[in-house]
């Protein structure tokens, strides 16, 4: 049996600060070093001031998976050099003398499958290497500290996994987890990092580590379970080892590094005290955290009688649930989800699309109630749809400058149908013979209006005609 | 003009017009000049610089301007603790060019109150040892006798406020460093509750258990700098609040009916002769004035020594991981060099006594030992504030000698570091259990040699402190320095 | 017994080189001799000490520029980045 545990980065990306530091969090496109203090790089003197929200958001996080949150939580230094920390330690949180960690112990349903959470704790991103050159004699490493000190949460889980596919479930669910709550953007650059380890059977853990996406970890799994299999099939002994996931051979490479037996000599950080929690912090962070994607799932389809399957790709992604919260109403709820999920959902998928969307709640609230009104066809909101997520302009003007207004009066339907009688004088009467091929018929006066005719209307006439 | 008087005496005689800070601080250059090729207590002397401050303040005082409540106060500050501008090398091979961005909240508070700082002053390299003969730049002596060690590992600041070079000093106290130079060179010096002074700008070297110190003349002038630089401080979240205390109102107070417990772990066997008297002595005046000594015994103290060298060394390993010579240091490009290979180069520009304290640190944190080791002097810790929580209930209270014996000579002890550890006895029992402890200079040995008494109080009863601290400075009728 | 082959262990984790490890072998053995006198302490109490902070007080979340440029008090290298030795 395979057994596949993660260990899952996650940047605090929503924070205005660093976590020790008042540098600012978001470090992306800064000029090198620029984004730097006394505090996150370790000038001597100075001392590290733990961010309050960053405790926060990692307790939101904690609670969300399920784990308990203890009384107090400590700090602890785990010592090893390397020239992207630095003061040639990091401040993380450790469990080994005491639950003193943001979450221990916590669980999360995937497909049905238990993933149990071991622990989660707050902790400072490193800073960044940067290699130059060409060869490797002119190669030369230089250092960027604008990340140093960014807040991050490490979230550890039990060896639950059997398969890579489960683990691909399990990162977007934490993934949309971590957006809906508003702690971070996971797919920022960098923002979410996966390392993985794996056993087969009875033999030893292998670590993966250096995966760049998510897409590359179940390959990354996946490469690695054979290779494991294959050992074990020719009687060869896996070996207890770190491995580096070479992205352009799309293979595992050993490490062969002893900087990954270090010893860490971890010890407690004086410089920052025990930080009481309490039950009542604890209580009042529940009352911030916004509904859990499941709760919303489950009202979704109590309250508006959305099928399982709009609820579930609605209520995960917060974008697109916010936006459907904040412009649905009792009567157009079911008709917003439709246009959300199966056309904005479509023009949108990346967050970059996302953030470029012009649309607001009211374009969608006034494209449903045009639609269930009558005013446009499905077909022609479609076309508005596109128009306004371009331009941001007004249902209205959309409306005029693509010609999209609805033809409804029966006269002009009647005049058009006409037409389409004595083009298609076959079809006419194979319809008269067989009413089921009346759509052909429908289908050919939507050419002919350019989808602005009244789908009912019409088909009302054309029945009508035929009998008649 | 006296350079002997006490910091009060000096703000007083400014404020009256008796003296101009210009010619005091000039004065004070001069002397430094003079007399510390002798000592050594200094690393950088800032003279330009202070006497312009000094002439600013003279106008300022002139001009009926609002001034700091230092008056032009020439102070040295340990080279430990980060002055803007000014080198900060704890006497350092690894941090000799190093110039901190910014000044330690110390070292601003002594600034805006209009204290001059004359210079940096000398120390054991990162403020390990009790001699301040582990100093990169040489070792400093001892102002009564310049054969003698001067203590440390602060034994700059007590050094330069005894040769009266300055007019006090600000000191750090990991194990004792502020009150061993004080005993051996015969001036105040407090090691403050834990919490009470913003460690901003203090080099970090055991950062769980050390204090800024001030180091004086006298208990009032101790008083009135700790009104200065104590307090809750923004940058440093392991300070307390709500201390708002006047600690020189009441010095004057007495003792009289209050209870003093004589440590029996710290009095008795490998205390030298001369020591054990004067601490006779000592007890016996303060019952003249009316307090009542009864003996305490705290048995926890016999593992004091084991339990802070662990924990000093284990913190101290981590704490000096940043000298890799990358973003700071001395002078070595990385140049044809792999990562390891130049860092473990550069780092062995340590010194000895670091070095070793490192190698213990790493032992005593490294996977398996930190039960054995760490935790249990984490343990130790405890057991020792609970035994003083027991003995504050009793007594108001603590007294013994502050160093075990007296001072020896340059060069005596530096072979043997654990003969040398085993002479803390006395002091890192403050630091373990976070409470205050002072020194006070008592008496001189046959030979000349000065010897300090060691008071203790519960945590954050300074204030008391200082009051029975005051007391028994009075009893006493010191020589005048005369180098 | 501290072995010669343990000092340099200890000097590899603290990444310093010695020139001479045999002059540390029996000062740090005699050191840690001494330490393990901390076996030999009976506990009452698994109690440790350590301040404590509420959550309240700490540090809000506020982005403040660093005033200084700080990179003009550290070794810069080419654009503004601190040089590394080669990475292996």
């Amino acid at each position: 049996m395979t057994r596949i545990g993660l260990e899952i980065h996650c940047q605090l990306t929503k924070l205005a600060s660093k976590l020790f530091c008042s540098c600012k969090a978001e470090y992306r496109n800064t000029t090198p070093n620029s984004n730097i203090c006394p505090v996150c790089v370790g000038i001597p003197g100075s001392l590290p001031l733990l961010n309050k929200k960053a405790v926060e958001k990692a307790a939101m996080i904690s609670l969300a998976l399920g784990c308990t949150i203890p009384e107090k939580i400590g700090f602890f230094r785990k010592n090893y050099f390397y020239p992207d920390l630095p003061k040639n330690f990091q401040i993380t949180q450790y469990n080994a003398y005491g639950p003193t960690s943001i979450g221990s112990d916590g669980k999360i349903e995937i497909e049905g499958k238990t993933i149990r959470i071991r622990r989660i704790q707050l902790e400072e991103d490193p800073g960044r290497l940067v290699y130059e050159g060409t060869s490797e004699k002119t190669m030369i490493t230089l250092v960027d500290y604008n990340r140093a000190g960014t807040p991050l949460v490490e979230i550890v889980t039990e060896p639950d996994f059997e398969t890579p596919k489960q683990v691909r479930v399990f990162l977007n669910v934490l993934a949309d987890l971590v957006e809906n709550i508003g702690v971070a953007d996971p797919y920022l650059e960098g923002a979410m990092r996966v390392d993985g380890n794996i056993s087969e059977g009875d033999g030893n853990r292998v670590e993966i580590k250096n995966v760049g996406s998510f897409r590359d970890v179940e390959k990354a799994l996946h490469f690695e379970i054979t290779r494991q299999q294959s050992l074990v099939e020719r009687g060869i002994t896996v070996l207890a080892e770190t491995r580096h996931w070479d992205e352009a051979r799309r293979i595992t490479v050993s490490s062969r590094s002893k900087e990954d037996e270090q010893d860490y000599r971890y010890l407690p950080e004086a410089d920052i005290p025990i930080v009481l929690i309490g039950n009542n912090s604890v209580e009042q962070i529940k009352t911030q955290m916004p509904e859990s994607i499941v709760a919303r799932r489950e009202r979704y389809i109590k309250k508006y009688g959305m099928p399982a399957q709009v609820a579930d790709v609605l209520s995960s992604d917060r974008f697109y649930s916010d936006l459907f919260d904040k412009s649905h109403n009792e009567k157009n709820a079911k008709e917003v989800s439709n246009i959300i999920t199966t056309d904005l959902m479509g023009v949108a998928d990346t967050r970059e699309k996302k953030l470029e969307l012009k649309i607001t709640p009211k374009h969608v609230s006034e494209l449903a109630d045009a639609i269930m009104e009558n005013k446009l066809t499905r077909n022609s909101g479609k076309s508005a749809l596109h128009e306004m997520v371009k331009s941001g302009k007004s249902l209205a003007d959309v409306m005029t400058s693509l010609d999209l207004g609805h033809v409804s009066d029966a006269g002009s339907i009647e005049k058009i149908i006409d037409e389409v009688f004595k083009e298609e004088e076959k079809a006419v009467a194979e319809a008269k013979q067989n009413p089921d091929t009346i759509n052909y018929l429908v289908g050919k006066v939507m050419r002919k209006t350019k989808g602005k005719a009244d789908p009912t209307t019409t088909l009302e006439i054309l029945r009508k005609k035929l009998a008649g | 003009m006296n350079l002997g008087i006490s910091a009060t005496e000096f703000v007083s005689q400014v404020r009256e017009g008796a003296i101009s800070v210009e010619e005091f601080v000039a004065k004070t250059l001069e002397r430094i000049e003079k007399v510390d090729g002798k000592i050594h207590a200094f690393i950088t002397v800032d003279s330009q610089n202070a006497l312009e401050k000094a002439k600013a303040i003279d106008k300022k005082i002139k001009s009926k301007e609002k001034t700091g409540i230092c008056f032009g106060m020439p102070v040295s500050i340990k080279d430990n603790i980060c002055t803007a501008g000014l080198k900060t090398t704890c006497a350092s091979k690894m941090l000799e060019n190093f110039v901190a961005p910014y000044d330690a909240t110390v070292t601003s508070r002594l600034k805006s109150e209009d204290a001059i700082i004359i210079g940096k002053v000398n120390l054991d390299e990162f403020a390990m040892g009790s001699t301040t003969e582990h100093s990169n730049f040489g070792p400093t002596r001892n102002p009564w006798n310049t054969d003698y060690v001067p203590g440390g590992s602060s034994g700059g600041s007590g050094a330069s406020v005894a040769a009266l070079e300055c007019l006090a000093s600000l000191g750090s106290d990991t194990g004792g460093s502020v009150r061993s130079p004080a005993s051996f060179c015969s001036v105040v010096g407090l090691k403050p509750t834990y919490g009470m002074i913003s460690r901003y700008g203090l080099v970090s070297y055991a950062n769980s258990i050390e204090q800024i110190g001030p180091i004086a003349k006298t208990v009032e002038d101790v008083a009135f700098l700790l009104n200065i630089i104590s307090g809750h401080d923004v940058h440093d979240n392991t300070t307390a609040k709500n201390q708002n205390i006047d600690y020189v109102k009441d010095l004057k107070s007495g003792i009289s009916g209050k209870k003093i417990g004589i440590i029996s772990q710290m009095t008795g066997d490998g205390v030298d002769k001369e020591v054990a008297s004067a601490t006779n002595t000592a007890i016996s005046k303060l019952q003249d004035l009316g307090a009542q000594c009864v003996s305490i015994s705290l048995d926890a103290v016999e593992h004091s020594i084991a339990a802070y060298y662990t924990i000093a060394a284990a913190e101290a390993s981590s704490n000096l991981s940043r000298y890799d010579n990358l973003r700071y240091g001395f002078d070595f490009g990385t140049e044809g060099y792999e990562f390891k290979a130049f860092i473990s180069k550069a780092r062995s520009n340590f010194g000895p006594e670091v070095i070793r304290r490192m190698l213990l640190g790493a032992f005593v944190l490294s996977a398996g030992y930190y039960g054995k080791y760490y935790l249990k002097a984490q343990k130790v810790r405890a057991m020792i504030k609970a035994q003083l929580d027991e003995a504050f209930k009793k007594v108001d209270y603590l007294i013994s000698p502050t160093m075990p014996i007296l001072p020896f000579k340059v060069g005596e002890k530096i072979d043997d570091p654990l003969k040398l550890y085993l002479t803390d006895i006395n002091t890192v029992t403050a630091n373990l259990s976070g409470i205050p402890a002072i020194s006070v200079p008592f008496a001189m040995s046959s030979s000349g040699l000065p010897i300090g008494i060691q008071l203790f109080a519960d945590s954050f009863k300074e204030k008391e402190l200082l009051q029975a601290a005051y007391s028994l400075q009075e009893t006493t009728n010191l020589p005048e320095m005369t180098l | 017994m501290v072995e010669r082959k343990e000092i340099e262990h200890l000097a590899d984790l603290v990444k310093v080189d010695l020139s001479e490890p045999e002059k540390y072998i029996k000062q740090v053995e005699q050191i840690l001799n001494y330490f393990d006198s901390l076996d030999h302490v009976e506990f009452h109490s698994d109690d440790t000490l350590g301040i404590q902070i509420a959550k309240d007080d700490l540090r809000d979340d506020v982005y403040e520029p660093y005033g200084d440029s700080l990179i003009e008090h550290l070794k810069k290298d080419q654009n503004n980045f601190i040089r590394a030795p080669k990475m292996v």
